[in-house]
């Protein structure tokens, strides 16, 4: 639980200071909080599923983020970065969606 | 061998991505606390957990906030344009304003110069002016009208329907040649260095582009250029274009016609009237600056001497 109330403090304190972000990081933002849906999305399906685990679910929202960032960042550099963003909206897509349906079976039991 | 592999050995990736979204961490993790031998983990761990996720909320909600206001930088740099866009056409307004007064200016004190010295001079500058298009001009011509077809009903007029540069070249060449003294398009003064050319759909004439009906003024004799107009190849142009693409055209005689001046023409050569004269200033040149403008309004011109075939445009057909 310790990771979700870290999580909301963050938000809280993300919206009330409102920092400006660097130009050079704006490229990697959409893909970024595509990653971190996803996290959100895996860690409300394993609460449901009753094996949430906070250290799991900090190391598998930074990594997501971190790994998404990185591959746009490569794909940049190689000339692909559209394609390569692509491919990993697609992936990260279908884990939000499965997730989602599990946890939609959780809650209405259908 | 092959019974034993899956049927959808081959989708393997597809089947993980589907089947198992969940990150195995979070079994991985469930089933160390249910293991045997389980200890809390320690203290230093779980604050390492709380700034990490507190970091990453942070981070995610500034990403959220950035990418859902993304217009005012764009919009701050439009209007910073614009703004730059205004500001420099009125620093052209004003700077052709005071070019003009300066050119007025030199205008007074090169006649006021000239008046006692050389008054024959002032007479050929004046002349020179009217032939160079600088001067403003009035007198009886000819009116010669070209208006694109009308619109069809879905309101499209076909481009070859629209009056072309290659047109207006042709009127205005045939002029020329038919004794006209100085000519206008739309009110826009043809010297001996205006082109009439076209760019995408607009026609240019010395740079300006102008939109139809177009208005071509001649001034000069008008019997005698209406007689020889018609026997000149853009008469029979004219016709072409009214009987075949629809363009309406028309020439007529006007007893008074106002063409403006050109505005002030560089000074691109020059040389001494007479070598041995050096009272007298060498400003006399082909191309000379605004003479007079106060006066020549009301100057009619009556020359009939000239008669010179001129080109007019840079790209003739």
């Amino acid at each position: 639980m310790i990771a979700v109330l870290g999580l909301i403090a963050g938000v809280v304190a993300g919206l009330w200071l409102e920092p400006t972000v660097p130009t050079e990081l704006q490229p990697y933002l959409p893909i970024a909080v595509v990653a971190a849906l996803d996290a959100l999305f895996g860690g409300l399906r394993a609460k449901l599923d009753g094996i949430f685990d906070d250290r799991v679910f900090v190391v598998s929202f930074l990594s997501n983020v971190v790994v998404a960032a990185l591959i746009v960042f490569l794909g940049d550099q190689l000339g692909v970065g559209s394609q390569l963003s692509t491919g990993v909206v697609v992936v990260l897509g279908i884990r939000i969606f499965s997730n989602a349906a599990a946890i939609r079976r959780h809650v209405f039991r259908a | 061998m092959t019974a034993t592999r899956p049927l959808d050995a081959s989708m393997s990736l597809l089947t993980e991505v589907m089947r198992h979204p969940l990150d195995p961490g979070y079994a991985e993790a469930s089933a160390r606390k249910a293991a045997p031998g389980y200890r809390r983990p320690p203290r230093a761990r779980r604050v390492i957990v709380l700034v990490t996720a507190v970091g990453l909320g942070a981070a995610t909600a500034v990403a959220v906030v950035s990418l859902r206001a993304p217009e005012p930088a764009v919009l701050a740099a439009r209007t910073l344009l614009e703004k730059q866009i205004t500001d420099r056409t009125a620093q052209a307004a004003a700077l052709r304003a005071s070019n003009q007064a300066l050119n007025d200016e030199v205008a007074g004190l090169q006649a006021q110069a000239l008046a006692a010295q050389d008054p024959a001079l002032i007479a050929r500058l004046k002349s020179g002016d009217v032939a160079a298009g600088v001067t403003a001009v009035t007198g009886p011509g000819l009116r010669v009208s070209l208006a694109d077809a009308p619109a069809d009903a879905s309101g499209n007029v076909a481009a070859d329907s629209m009056v072309q540069d290659a047109d207006l070249q042709s009127v205005v060449n045939s002029l020329w040649a038919s004794g006209a003294e100085a000519i206008a398009v739309n009110g826009q003064r043809l010297t001996s260095l205006t082109a009439i050319r076209s760019a995408g759909s607009a026609i240019l004439v010395d740079l300006v582009p102008l939109s139809g009906p177009y208005t071509v003024d001649a001034i000069g004799d008008p019997d005698r250029m209406q007689t020889r107009f018609a026997r000149t190849p853009a008469a029979s142009q004219l016709a072409y274009l009214r009987s075949t693409w629809g363009i309406s055209t028309d020439v007529a005689v006007k007893t008074s016609l106002r063409l403006p001046g050109a505005g002030a023409i560089s000074l691109r050569y020059a040389s001494p009237l007479d070598p041995t004269a050096t009272s007298v200033p060498s400003a006399a040149a082909t191309t000379a600056s605004h003479v007079g403008v106060a006066s020549s309004d009301t100057e009619v011109v009556t020359l009939s001497s000239t008669g010179a075939t001129r080109t007019t445009g840079g790209d003739a057909p």
